[in-house]
């Protein structure tokens, strides 16, 4: 099983409680099984017997909102994040992922990349982004998700292979260099894109000066999985905002699930109540400008909670607040 | 005890549940009932490590409110089921596993920060938030709760106030129950009460008191309104190496008798500075390591530290500095993070003690001699955390390295550990324990430390809680 390269997690996690307090999905839904520790003693149990798997131990391993804030904190960081994904992996291969997942895989499947426009750079743009915000002077390419929702489904051979035909289509657009706006496709190139330069669109846009005060909500791409916090700040701090902490503190995710890539999809009540924490936590909902480098943050916190002012850090550097 | 084969009987109490609590916070959902099945007792962990099964509730139930959690204690009246609290779950005692099943009554959808009275300098706050989210709420008005154990991101208040937990910085800011104003509290019959809205009075005795350290065994803490503090303006540290522990406990002592006002104290017995302080803060000497720290403003901070390393220099020393004395605050909960914290297939245990000053070395002897003398195999190391002005605690811990395989044979190993250890540490005037808690590991000794005096407990024990539904067969009280 692919949980058993996981041992050390497993056995490191089941009986520590270090971290839970930043676990984002046990944060509103209070389960031990919405935990690292909860998930590792499962995976425990899930090492000595495969098939005879608790159905609700599956739902368990996709509720996690895989954020890995809890990875980031741990001062050995073992890999929680890993672990699940292990999980999931073994899950599909089994043939007992939730019938839901199984759905949504079979559409994440249908990928037709295609290839627009001139420019040195190539451009992709996710499913919750928008050709709005792309450089002129770029190509774009879209036409479906790049394998990481597949991957992080635990879908790992189709996302292989939804991943070569990506690769396929950059390697014809001629371009040297890969842009997304997308924390979890910048993710997964920096991982398998070889001979490219791959950057995140805060690295790469330019953008026009403002002003005013903003609250920048981390990407757990970009700062659990990648550390690379600063480039979205350096962007808004540059173009002349003053930016102001967000929460009560700097550990938590406040990506309203997006580690899980598609979670709304999967899980919509829990999307619902990740997006209710970050309201909760907001000092003035009605007023504060709150920006994210995530298109599926500002899509997710979009539709369940409208009431706030959540702009993607494209559209800031491009349009003002 | 629910019996399995009354499931008419299962499904009619879980709709009373859903009634009182909505129906999405009622569960008996399998994987709930794993991570309920074990806390950060060893016993739990060992036997779920051998592949073993720990005893499970029949619900696990999220009530929102106290008057949710009123109507769960009625309906467990009426159906007399047991009701096992559990916070953040991280207690080492296993005060919070549920024994006899029943109803596990999880606190932490009881998060909310109800007021910062910035005037008193207190918080009212439910107590099922966890303790790093309070004190991030707490620091982000400016101030600070200062309670700061390593559990601190764990558990919940209530836990802390279940058990009378303590934080690093205890010497100066007190024990967990030196922090509470006040408390909301529901009975094991279903009544909500309020203590006494000041800890000092001369009202008749402290009802707070009476619930702190009760570990759910009395009722439910449902809110309480607890002290904070400024944020301090300057903290500072400094370390010194001792030859021996007895050099550096006096030095310690010292400290303490002059009054002077640190805020923390720790320090390392010769073995412990060997292994730990080596591991995780890279002083690779022998003797025994002593830290301190003050808080407050700088001017006052510099005058005590400067006393206090004039009272260390007394005794033989070598000076660690400040540097060395930070680098440990920096460092301070990377001791409990793995690998750095013991773990499977070792057995250990931390055999937490207080005593006087008087008493506190003869308490870490006849423990240390108990443990090497009749457990050869085991290591004994230890360290003391909690210093008060008359004596402190020892946070003394045995490790052994291949316990025996077989669950029950492992048990009954791992507890005649601590039977010896701990009737020694109570011949010699030690209390079990300063801040860790009774719970089901160290029940069955209660009835020694006490004497006569633990029938008054188990009167208030039988008179409040008529049934016996609170957390039964814990603190030396009897089970189901």
């Amino acid at each position: 099983m692919y949980i058993d390269s996981y041992k050390d997690t497993i056995n490191a996690c089941r009986f520590c409680f270090m971290c839970r307090h930043l676990s984002a999905a046990g944060n509103v839904t209070f389960r031990e099984s919405d935990t690292p520790r909860g998930r590792a003693l499962l995976t425990a149990k899930m090492a000595k017997n495969l098939r005879e798997l608790h159905p609700d131990f599956v739902d368990a391993f996709y509720r996690a909102e895989l954020s890995a804030a809890n990875r980031f904190h741990c001062v050995s960081h073992y890999d929680e994040a890993g672990l699940i994904l292990a999980a999931r992996r073994d899950i599909v291969e089994a043939g007992l992922a939730p019938e839901n997942v199984k759905k949504l895989a079979a559409k994440l499947k249908k990928v037709s990349f295609k290839v627009e426009g001139s420019g040195d750079a190539l451009y992709y743009i996710d499913s919750y982004g928008s050709k709005a915000n792309v450089p002129k002077d770029c190509k774009v390419i879209s036409g479906g998700d790049t394998g990481k929702a597949l991957e992080v489904l635990g879908f790992a051979k189709e996302a292989d292979a939804v991943f070569a035909k990506f690769q396929v289509a950059v390697k014809a657009s001629g371009c040297k260099t890969v842009v997304t706006s997308c924390p979890a496709s910048y993710d997964m190139m920096k991982k398998r894109l070889k001979g490219v330069k791959v950057l995140h669109s805060s690295e790469f846009i330019k953008g026009k000066r403002g002003s005013g005060t903003v609250y920048y909500l981390d990407s757990d791409y970009l700062k659990n999985y990648q550390e690379k916090m600063t480039a979205p700040r350096d962007l808004l701090t540059k173009l002349g905002y003053t930016l102001k902490p967000f929460g009560t503190n700097n550990e938590e995710s406040y990506s309203a699930g997006e580690g899980a890539v598609i979670y709304d999809l999967i899980n919509p009540e829990l999307a619902e109540k990740l997006c209710n924490r970050i309201v909760e936590l907001t000092d003035s909902p009605a007023t504060d400008v709150l920006v994210t480098a995530s298109p599926y943050t500002k899509y997710v916190l979009n539709k369940f909670a409208p009431q706030l002012k959540i702009l993607l850090i494209d559209e800031v550097a491009s349009k003002g607040i | 005890m629910i019996e399995k084969q009354e499931n008419y009987l299962l499904s009619m109490i879980h709709s009373e549940l859903a009634d009182a609590v909505g129906r999405e916070y009622v569960s008996g959902n399998a994987a709930d009932q794993l991570g309920h099945s074990i806390d950060y007792y060893w016993i739990p962990e060992m036997w779920h490590d051998r592949g073993r099964e720990n005893p499970k509730p029949e619900f696990i139930v999220h009530p929102g409110s106290t008057e949710e959690v009123a109507k769960v204690m009625r309906i467990a009246n009426q159906y007399k089921i047991p009701v096992t609290p559990w916070g953040g779950g991280s207690g080492s005692q296993g005060g919070a596993l549920p024994m006899y099943g029943g109803i596990i009554l999880d606190t932490k959808r009881m998060n909310k920060v109800i007021d910062i009275d910035a005037e008193s300098l207190t918080v009212t706050v439910e107590t099922g938030i966890n303790t790093q989210h309070l004190e991030w709420a707490v620091e982000k008005a400016g101030f600070s709760t200062m309670h700061l154990p390593a559990s601190i991101a764990c558990a919940t208040l209530g836990g802390f106030l279940a058990h009378r937990g303590t934080g690093v910085l205890s010497t100066k800011y007190g024990k967990i129950e030196d922090m509470v104003m006040s408390l909301e509290v529901v009975t094991p019959t279903g009544e909500i009460i309020n203590t006494l809205p000041v800890p000092r009075h001369a009202s008749g005795p402290d009802l707070t008191m009476l619930y702190l350290g009760s570990e759910g065994t009395l009722g439910l803490m449902t809110k309480a309104t607890m002290k904070i503090h400024p944020i301090p303006e300057s903290r500072k540290f400094h370390a010194f190496l001792f030859k021996t522990m007895h050099e550096a406990m006096e030095a310690g002592a010292n400290i303490m008798r002059s009054r002077l006002h640190p805020c923390v104290i720790r320090l390392y017995d010769e073995p412990e500075t060997a292994k730990l302080i080596k591991r995780v803060l890279g002083i690779d000497k022998r003797g025994a390591y002593l830290v301190f720290g003050f808080d407050g403003p700088e001017k006052i901070v510099d005058l005590e530290l400067e006393q206090a390393c004039a009272i260390c220099r007394q005794q033989e020393h070598e000076d660690l500095g400040t540097e060395m004395g930070q680098a440990w605050w920096d460092h301070r909960y990377k001791f409990f993070y793995p690998p750095f914290m013991f773990h499977m297939p070792q057995a250990f245990g931390t055999l937490d003690t207080v005593a006087t000053f008087a008493n506190i070395e003869k308490v870490y002897w006849a423990m240390k001699n108990a443990v090497q003398d009749n457990f050869p195999e085991a290591t004994f190391i230890g360290h003391f955390s909690h210093w008060y002005e008359w004596g402190c605690m020892l946070y003394a811990r045995f490790i052994v390295e291949n316990p025996p395989t077989d669950p029950q044979e492992a048990t009954l190993y791992y507890n005649s550990i601590w039977d010896l250890a701990i009737r020694a540490a109570i011949r010699e005037g030690g209390v079990i324990n300063e801040h860790h808690g009774v719970g089901l590991k160290l029940g069955r000794l209660m009835k020694e430390l006490y004497g006569p005096a633990f029938k008054v407990l188990t009167g208030i024990k039988e008179t409040l809680d008529p049934n016996n539904i609170m957390n039964p067969g814990k603190m030396g009280y009897k089970g189901v």
